[in-house]
């Protein structure tokens, strides 16, 4: 199977959609000529032309609005945001429009937008570019969210998302676009609402949302080398839908379950997650449910400030070894 | 078809019940109307009789169960038949998510779970303290570890948890089902010995004799040994504190010329046996004065004052370990003779622990008596809401000055004691009342009327 980057799986699947079909278009800043901040677009520009790769104004909503008449009009188009914070700024086409307009003309329209953008800490650029908001987006009814943490789920995920006939989120992140990985050739899309389980283990489960799945299997091997506890990893890979079958199967096993998120503690995946667990397995669990998140503060921009607020391996390994014992 | 029998409503007051000792063993026949298990309640220690005839299937509570009302605690059936039942002991079913998709969210699959987990009867956990845990009754256990003592039928309140915070973990359950009720099975993350913490070893004196070692350190009170209140004792215990925290309570003395009360109890004793004692005087005494004064046989309650149409006399009685008032109710309409029948049979009952809730309610007045013990005279706390409580001091021959004679002479007196809720019974009021009980104890033939 080829290796291959983060960003340059997600540059293959625009690509092959593009070239699939006609009506699939890209609109974003800085994503033809300059072929993207994040680089995901390269070449596109060149090889589909100005019609197809948009370079559009500093103007989310006004893009994100675009996107919605455009798709219900009948074309599949992509529109990238710079970062997740700068969604924010869409956030009225995104919810009340992209989301709710399937359901306002019962049915008879239909929203098969992506909105893709990264989040995320770690390059010191402070708090109006490095958060992680996937929460916001698991909470709305009608959209589709992913949040893939390996190249071959970027790609399948973003193929997916391409053809889905939804609204859909689709968080990438600035850390793993430059992250390795087996890709294969010549791979279909994947489908929305399949975790993976990542690591296999019998005493404690692990969910790792976006990069934190990444984290949470690092962890493990560090829970496994020097504590002998065999975490089991899962990363849902989409939040909506979520595959809870899988976590709540695996929680049954373990009897333990620990969610690592980037994001705030309040209102959080985990706190989400951590709801469904105890409502669904209650009798299967041997511990409180454990939540590593990033600092209840808006990112700080110093290095050593930024490093402290969101999860490190450390960090999950001590939520884990505490649900076995006082630590 | 089995039948559920549930923690019975005893009294007013009752909102749990203790299984003192069940009657029946399991697989034992049950007769409608016999007696089929003890309960201890707030008030009292009860015998509850089976309301159903068959065979005692499965017994829920153990002895020394604390439950609510309505918890089951037995089932009786067929010889035979299976204990179902509302499935207390099946373990809760195993609920998943509807298949994800756009339309059918989490919390729309959490809401269509609800009444199904509702319905299932849960099997109450024992609520006695477990030795390893909180101070608040509750056993510390998770949710796993409970649900597999359940299925196991292992007493979770023997189990010391090895979790964090002591809580009981699967773990400590497995093991104490294998064998060992206390053997403590450590998580498989225990067994690295380079990050587990080790806890702190109290020092054992070298000479260490072969005893338990009591919680705590011996200080200098020695060692201590801690009992738990029976439910008597819990309900005197709040009850008092309740009272002397909410009631501004005074006291009112008084002597009483017992004379010829003296006098005519030897003359009863001629036609009665036994005759009416001066406790039964006195209560026959504050009935005729209550019906009188009807503040004092009323309460302070919410910023009302609540005065009563019945004149019932409490006799606060020792037994049980603890402090029991069964009532004489209508006092005030009973002859001196009646009272004593009933008072003697009452403070039987209290001492057999056979006394029944409603036979200490409801009453709106209290007398209490140490003067069999020597004591001269005293203050009580008074039996909330009532306005106020009557102690009754030794009868003996005192020294008092003869009014008519002005001479030193002996003569049988006692003191009585009025303590008064201030809030419903002002100075005067508990003054007037308490001569017109010592007006009535020195003409005794009053009480006869």
């Amino acid at each position: 199977m080829p290796v291959m980057r983060y960003r340059e799986a997600l540059n293959q699947a625009l690509r092959e959609e593009m070239e699939r079909d006609q009506r699939v278009f890209i609109m974003g800043e800085d994503i033809g000529v300059f072929q993207g901040a994040f680089k995901v677009t390269q070449g596109l520009f060149q090889e589909f032309g100005e019609k197809r790769v948009r370079d559009t104004p500093i103007s989310e909503n006004t893009i994100v609005g675009v996107g919605v008449g455009a798709a219900m009009a009948g074309l599949r188009p992509i529109v990238e945001l710079m970062t997740i914070n700068f969604s924010l700024l869409a956030m009225d086409q995104i919810v009340n429009h992209a989301a709710a307009i399937h359901y306002m003309f019962g049915g008879q329209a239909k929203v098969p937008l992506v909105v893709r953008m990264p989040q995320g800490a770690g390059h010191q650029l402070g708090p109006t570019h490095s958060h992680s908001l996937e929460a916001l987006y698991l909470h709305i009814p009608g959209l589709l969210v992913a949040a893939p943490s390996t190249p071959a789920d970027a790609k399948g995920l973003l193929k997916a998302a391409i053809r889905d006939d939804n609204p859909v989120i689709f968080i990438e992140h600035e850390w793993l676009y430059g992250q390795r990985g087996e890709v294969p050739e010549n791979g279909g899309p994947m489908r929305f609402g399949e975790a993976v389980v990542r690591r296999e283990g019998a005493d404690v489960t692990i969910v790792g949302i976006s990069r934190m799945a990444v984290t949470a299997e690092r962890a493990a091997e560090q829970l496994a080398n020097e504590h002998e506890v065999e975490a089991e990893v899962i990363d849902p890979r989409t939040l909506r839908p979520l595959d809870l079958d899988t976590i709540l199967a695996s929680v049954r096993k373990t009897n333990r379950a620990v969610i690592v998120e980037e994001g705030w503690p309040h209102g959080g995946v985990g706190a989400n997650l951590a709801a469904l667990i105890q409502e669904q397995a209650f009798d299967h669990l041997d511990a409180p449910v454990a939540r590593v998140t990033g600092a209840d503060v808006p990112m700080p921009y110093s290095k050593p400030l930024e490093q402290a607020a969101f999860p490190h391996e450390e960090h999950v390994v001590h939520a884990a070894l505490s649900l076995f014992r006082d630590l | 078809m089995a039948t559920d029998v549930m923690m019975p409503r005893l009294s007013d007051s009752m909102e749990e019940g203790t299984v003192l000792k069940w009657l029946v063993e399991v697989g034992g026949e049950v007769r409608r109307g016999k007696p089929l298990v003890e309960i201890e309640t707030d008030k009292a220690n009860m015998t509850y009789e089976a309301d159903t005839d068959g065979v005692l299937l499965e017994v829920l509570a153990q002895e020394g169960d604390t439950l609510p009302i309505g918890a089951v605690i037995a089932r009786i059936g067929e010889p035979g038949e299976k204990p179902s039942g509302g499935g207390a002991a099946e373990p809760p079913r195993e609920q998943t998510e509807a298949a994800p998709a756009p339309a059918a969210a989490p919390s729309e699959a959490s809401e269509a779970e609800r009444p199904a987990r509702v319905s299932a009867p849960e099997t109450p956990e024992p609520a006695r303290a477990a030795s390893a845990n909180g101070g608040d009754g509750r056993v510390k256990a998770s949710p796993l570890a409970r649900r597999i003592a359940r299925e196991l039928g292992v007493d979770l309140a023997a189990l010391r948890g090895s979790g964090p915070g002591g809580r009981i973990v699967k773990a400590d359950v497995e093991a104490a089902a294998k064998g060992g009720a206390t053997a403590v099975q450590a998580p498989p993350v225990e067994a690295a010995p380079a990050v587990r913490p080790q806890p702190p070893q109290p020092p054992q004196p070298p000479a260490a004799p072969p005893q338990p070692v009591p919680a705590g350190e011996v200080g200098a009170k020695g060692e201590v040994s801690t009992q738990e209140l029976t439910r008597l004792q819990q309900t005197v215990s709040r009850r008092m504190a309740e009272s002397k925290a909410t009631a501004p309570d005074f006291q009112l003395y008084m002597d009483v010329d017992m004379s010829r009360a003296v006098e005519l109890r030897a003359r009863l004793k001629e036609v009665s046996d036994p005759a009416p004692s001066f406790n039964d005087m006195v209560v026959k005494a504050c009935a005729l004065a209550l019906r009188e004064f009807p503040r004092v046989n009323g309460a302070y309650r919410d910023g009302r004052f609540e005065l009563y149409s019945r004149v019932n006399v409490g006799v606060a009685v020792a037994g049980q370990d603890a402090l029991v008032v069964p009532t004489i109710f209508d006092a005030d309409r009973k002859s001196l003779g009646q009272i004593a029948r009933e008072a003697r049979e009452l403070i039987e009952k209290v001492r057999a622990g056979t006394v029944t809730p409603p036979e200490l309610s409801g009453g709106t007045f209290t007398v209490s008596n140490l003067g069999m013990f020597g004591v001269d005279r005293f203050s009580a706390v008074i039996n909330p809401p009532q306005a106020a409580i009557l102690t009754v001091g030794s009868l003996k021959k005192r020294p008092v000055v003869d009014e008519g004679s002005g001479r030193i002479v002996a003569r049988d007196t006692m003191t009585l004691a009025l303590v008064c809720d201030h809030r419903i019974l002002y100075g005067a009021d508990g003054a007037e009342f308490l001569a017109r009980v010592r007006a009535l104890l020195e003409q005794p033939l009053s009480l006869a009327l």
